[in-house]
């Protein structure tokens, strides 16, 4: 596969503060690549210095294999932090300063203004947009030039449920088109649902990096719960257990290999009891997360 | 260049603080000769009595003194041309919208060229309107002029494009040191005294360095015409020596602007 991003050993520092520190990554065609981190790990840091809008200290990176260059940002779609548009102008009128920008036609403005569900509103001003009209705009606006790479630095910010909803679906159909997509973001929930691969920032510094298939791949836990006062010593007398906790009403079990909720749920029907509650808990991504961050503590 | 010309231009069409500042500036240029005149017909209609002493023949706008005299009082409107550049680049870093167009694919040095064409474009229409107004007023007022007069002194129409230029220049570099448009004003505003008192008080064994401090060299391009009409003596002509220094403003500022913004992090 083609790489679409490389930086190697990147720094960026402000003074005593190190922002990003010696942070190397690489990014295939096609992936669509979680940047996680807490806030001021340092990922808009970086998406900044790719992008051209911030000096870097020292270390490199390569857009498409070649030495970066304006020519490579107008082949890109990106939104860095906040929407940013002129306040006074109409959605139709700032897309066109972006094609101009881009050298792209205007031809594509209705078009994208449709898929971010914005031409009804077209003619208004951007100050006169919602939060969400706001960020949708500037997924349009990254979608103009038709890019072969998207970055979107946390797309969702400031929405409410159903806009984060919206955005989330965007998100996941412009994947399935092809493109390249740097998704920078805290929610990991968001990740895990449209990423392929991931890394974990922190402190400048990269900690983690992998698929985010694999994640899911660890460990189950199983969340078990009934009306009946032996539950807890049947668990505990069960061949199979390995850890029992409880937690919010119900018991959070986690098996030796060879068992799962199947033969849980037979040995507990052997013991005359029926759960109200069974479910099978694979990892997700925000434990691993926290389990990164916690061992880089360490 | 055009491009970018066309770009800068885009943010202003439906931007309507910059109508009304050029409506304002326009009508301005336009209307002054107009007011002048006819206030000095009037007075002469009232019958002020000025010793025997006609109004209508001083010749402030007949030909060839009217190049001198308005490009010498129109020098002063150009504030309102700076605050257009003023607002024009200010914008740009209180909406961070450099930043954005920087990602969407604009170098650095581009984006300075997009606001470096509009000052030309601003520049140019300036020096325009100024020579057609003052063509136009000439060509209506002068009682008896050979076609010769006509341009006799027009090197002050040049002169007054490089003074715009050079202090649309001065705004645009304040404003990327500042980025606040109204801190940039005051500032712009307050520099040429500040300027002047400060070459006051040179010792008098370095106080021919004044000349070349950039307020100076934009002023001494069109120096004052009016003392002649009470008989004393002017500089009637434009000095090549305030031209090259007006034009090493001219050079130094965009690089000055340009090195700024490289090492920003915007």
């Amino acid at each position: 596969m083609d790489s679409v991003l490389s930086i190697k050993d990147l720094t960026k520092k402000y003074g005593r503060i190190t922002a990003v520190n010696n942070l190397s990554l690489e990014i295939k065609k096609g992936t669509v690549f979680g940047l996680l981190g807490p806030n001021g790990s340092g990922k808009t840091t970086t998406l900044g210095i790719i992008l051209d809008v911030i000096n870097r200290t020292s270390g490199e990176y390569q857009w498409f294999g070649e030495a970066p260059s304006k020519e490579h940002r107008k082949r890109i779609g990106a939104i860095l932090e906040t929407p940013i548009f002129y306040p006074y102008l109409s959605a139709t009128d700032n897309l066109k300063i972006v094609a101009e920008i881009k050298q792209v036609p205007t031809d594509n403005i209705d078009h994208v203004l449709r898929q971010v569900d914005l031409y009804e509103r077209k003619d208004d001003k951007f100050k006169t947009y919602s939060l969400g009209m706001k960020q949708r705009l500037s997924i349009g606006s990254a979608l103009l030039c038709n890019p072969t790479v998207m970055i979107l630095d946390e797309p969702t910010n400031g929405l409410d449920p159903q806009g984060i909803a919206e955005i989330r679906k965007l998100i996941i159909e412009i994947a399935k088109d092809g493109k390249t997509i740097i998704l920078a973001s805290h929610l990991l929930d968001e990740v895990q649902k449209v990423c392929s691969h991931f890394a974990v920032l922190k402190k400048g510094k990269m900690i983690y990096t992998g698929l985010v298939e694999d994640v899911s791949k660890g460990e189950e836990t199983i969340e078990v719960f009934a009306e009946d006062e032996n539950l807890e010593q049947l668990l505990n007398d069960y061949e199979g257990i390995k850890n029992i906790n409880f937690d919010h009403n119900k018991w959070i079990v986690s098996l030796h290999d060879g068992h799962n909720s199947i033969t849980l749920n037979a040995y507990l029907i052997a013991n005359k009891i029926t759960v109200s509650h069974l479910v099978t808990q694979k990892k997700s991504l925000e434990k691993q997360f926290l389990e990164v961050l916690a061992a880089s503590d360490e | 260049m055009l491009r970018l010309l066309k770009i800068d231009f885009k943010k202003f069409v439906n931007y309507r603080t910059f109508w009304v500042l050029m409506t304002l500036y326009s009508v301005l240029v336009v209307s002054i000769p107009t007011t002048v005149m006819e206030f000095l017909k009037w007075l002469k209609v009232k019958g002020a009595n000025f010793n025997e002493f006609d109004p209508l023949r001083v010749p402030v706008l007949y030909f060839p003194d009217i190049w001198q005299n308005i490009t010498y009082v129109y020098a002063f409107l150009k504030i309102v041309l700076a605050i257009v550049v003023i607002i024009s680049v200010s914008n740009e870093f209180s909406y961070k919208t450099v930043r954005q167009n920087i990602i969407d694919g604009m170098s650095r040095i581009e984006f300075v060229g997009s606001k470096l064409s509009t000052i030309l474009m601003l520049s140019l229409y300036s020096t325009l309107l100024v020579f057609l107004t003052g063509l136009i007023t000439g060509l209506i007022y002068t009682p008896n002029y050979d076609f010769t007069d006509i341009f006799t002194g027009i090197e002050f129409v040049f002169a007054y494009f490089l003074d715009v230029l050079l202090y649309l220049l001065f705004a645009f570099l304040l404003t990327v040191l500042i980025k606040r448009s109204g801190l940039t004003i005051a500032l712009l505003v307050i520099y040429l005294p500040l300027e002047y008192i400060l070459t006051a008080n040179l010792p008098n064994s370095i106080d021919f360095i004044g000349a070349y401090f950039p307020m100076h060299a934009m002023n001494n391009l069109i120096e004052v015409p009016f003392p002649k009409y009470i008989f004393q003596e002017i500089q009637d002509y434009v000095s090549m020596k305030s031209v090259l220094v007006a034009l090493f403003y001219i050079v130094l500022f965009p690089l000055a602007i340009y090195k700024k913004l490289k090492q920003s992090d915007l």
